[in-house]
């Protein structure tokens, strides 16, 4: 337990947040990074009447791009993240170290991981209250807005573990990265919902986790659902993770098998 | 021809071997060729000795110091650290090991030096308040007490060589591996270095690689000298002397032919060579005189060819040039 609490503390204090905030001005922009579009959405929506918003379904389109943009950060973000570390590390001649300790490869993970879910859980919260001056109301159902997201944390980690063997093997040039940082907000109903799509993009969208979470999150924070009514979505995040994780940790420990076999470690 | 004058050298495991290497070989593939970066490399380190690797670039000694490490998986044969399989125990051999590699950066630069080791110390499982006390007491036997609350990024580089000398001692590991640790150093700062390897080893087995010939001698007890991927001789820095035979350092008109790699200097009018008395037979010198054998004498016996080419060429395009240089 010692050890868990050292690496917590190394990992979010030590070379999360005194490197971070030496980055002064990195700070700001990051801090802007996470105010500004709900702005942007919120007087895209403000200006395009109720009545247009309504015709796509949508009876709040403050509330719902607050709910999606609070969210769909928290996956694009930490994906990307990782990779880039992976890559920061070989790049730094430090991921040899990584392999070597007691941590391992899969710990390194884990732990970079939950620096990227801090920080983007303080984004989120931020996201979510800009929401109240702009008339968001919240009706919370926290046992089953704590599930969401835990499951979505986990499919997150699933596709990070994917997007890091990808790193380890191909260096740069990361297609799940790429896809994650780019994509999401157009295909998983984050600031416009998945019915104005074409019907091949829509299916497409299903088959992303966070499409499912946005919809149970803005049904467990907007309407309060409970955990009931919740289910179905729940059930299907569940099935995601059944596959993500298992295929994320396989994926990971053999990319850093095959780097080792290859000799191809530290190169990037 | 393979040279095995040591005691230790035949790569049979034995109890009191901290590092076992036997027949280990290792091929990559690079578009679609075949390289093989060791071949059937077989040696024994006893525990508590010092042993350095030697050999040019390219010969092998990081690859093996990486699959030692369990970096590099090897394409067959075994390796044994601390007792442990580095294929079939990689965690146990991992818990025995430091490792000392030279890279630019090797640790996060906005950090302490001290909270660099916090930070690796917690990834080897140490408590705060163990990896606080043992990162601070490292810093201090290592001479940089007063650098703890100062970034690494301000370090000079034989600072920076040495907390990444402190981040392998922090598990107070028995087997250090050291690739080239003073490479790069300044010859004030490779002394400190070279005398806290000398610390080091009174209580630790060390397998360290180096191109400095003289160091080599200073610090290991034996050498393995690596030529393409193989064992060329194994010894004592004397035993290995002793392969050379009688040195002697000869003035003659001409470089005679494959004898390239003996050059020391050349004036333009005369070449000096400097080669095992054994190949004098024959030459027309000019001048002649015994030398005392050295390492040198004994890398460019067994290796010098590698670099023979591109020296004859610059000595044959005006000489004023220098082995040494």
């Amino acid at each position: 337990m010692e050890g868990v609490i050292s690496r917590l503390y190394s990992f979010l204090y030590i070379r999360g947040f005194k490197v971070w905030i030496t980055y002064r001005t990195q700070v700001v922009l990051t801090i802007l990074s996470w105010i500004l579009p709900v702005f942007t959405y919120y007087f895209t929506g403000t200006s395009l009447g109720s009545h247009l918003v309504q015709k796509t379904g949508v009876s709040n389109y403050t509330s719902f791009v607050v709910i999606g943009l609070a969210f769909q950060g928290y996956v694009s973000s930490i994906i990307t993240t990782i990779s880039q570390r992976i890559r920061n590390e070989q790049l730094y001649g430090t991921i040899e170290y990584y392999v070597i300790s007691r941590a391992g490869v899969l710990g390194f993970l884990f732990y970079s991981a939950i620096w990227g879910f801090t920080l983007n859980t303080i984004s989120g919260v931020i996201t979510l209250l800009i929401g109240l001056p702009l008339g968001v109301i919240y009706h919370i159902d926290v046992l089953g807005t704590v599930i969401i997201i835990a499951l979505l944390i986990l499919s997150t980690l699933g596709f990070s573990m994917i997007a890091g063997a990808i790193t380890m093997i191909i260096k740069q040039g990361n297609p799940i990265s790429f896809f994650f940082s780019t994509f999401t907000t157009l295909i998983s109903g984050t600031v416009f919902p998945i019915s104005v799509l074409p019907l091949a993009v829509k299916y497409i969208s299903y088959a992303i986790p966070l499409t499912w979470a946005l919809n149970g999150l803005r049904d467990s924070m907007l309407q309060g659902a409970s955990i009931f009514q919740l289910t179905p979505t729940i059930l299907i995040l569940v099935l995601f993770n059944a596959v993500l994780i298992p295929l994320g940790v396989f994926t990971y420990n053999y990319s850093f098998k095959l780097a080792r076999l290859k000799g191809t470690l530290s190169e990037y | 021809m393979y040279y095995n004058v040591g005691v230790f050298g035949m790569g049979i495991f034995r109890p009191q071997s901290a590092i076992s290497v036997q027949k280990v070989s290792k091929t990559f593939k690079y578009k679609g060729r075949e390289i093989r970066a060791i071949q059937e490399v077989s040696f024994d380190q006893p525990k508590g000795s010092v042993w350095a690797l030697v050999g040019h670039n390219g010969a092998g000694k990081t690859t093996l110091i990486k699959i030692l490490s369990t970096l590099i998986i090897p394409s067959s044969g075994e390796a044994y650290v601390n007792g442990y399989s580095v294929t079939k125990e990689e965690k146990k051999v991992r818990a025995s090991i430091g490792l000392v590699t030279v890279s630019e950066r090797l640790l996060y630069y906005r950090l302490t030096g001290l909270d660099n080791l916090i930070f690796f110390a917690s990834l080897q499982g140490l408590s705060l308040s163990e990896a606080r006390r043992r990162g601070r007491e490292i810093m201090e036997l290592l001479g940089l007490g007063n650098w703890v609350d100062v970034p690494y990024m301000k370090y000079s580089t034989g600072m920076q060589r040495r907390l990444a000398l402190a981040r392998a001692l922090l598990t107070d590991p028995p087997v250090m591996f050291m690739d080239e640790p003073t490479l790069g150093l300044d010859p004030l700062s490779a002394r400190v270095f070279r005398e806290l390897i000398r610390q080091i080893s009174r209580t630790k087995t060390i397998l360290m690689t180096s191109h400095y010939l003289k160091e080599v001698e200073e610090l290991a007890s034996n050498i393995v000298v690596m030529k393409r991927g193989k064992v060329a001789a194994i010894g004592t820095p004397q035993e290995l002397k002793r392969i050379v035979g009688k040195v002697v350092e000869v003035k003659v008109r001409e470089i005679p032919p494959g004898m390239g790699k003996f050059v020391v200097s050349s004036d333009g009018r005369s070449v000096t060579l400097r080669l095992p008395a054994s190949y004098v037979d024959g030459l027309r010198v000019e001048e002649e005189r015994e030398v005392e054998p050295t390492l040198d004498d004994l890398y460019i016996y067994l290796i010098g060819e590698q670099e023979e080419g591109e020296r004859v060429e610059r000595v044959r395009r005006g000489g004023g040039w220098t082995w040494r240089e």
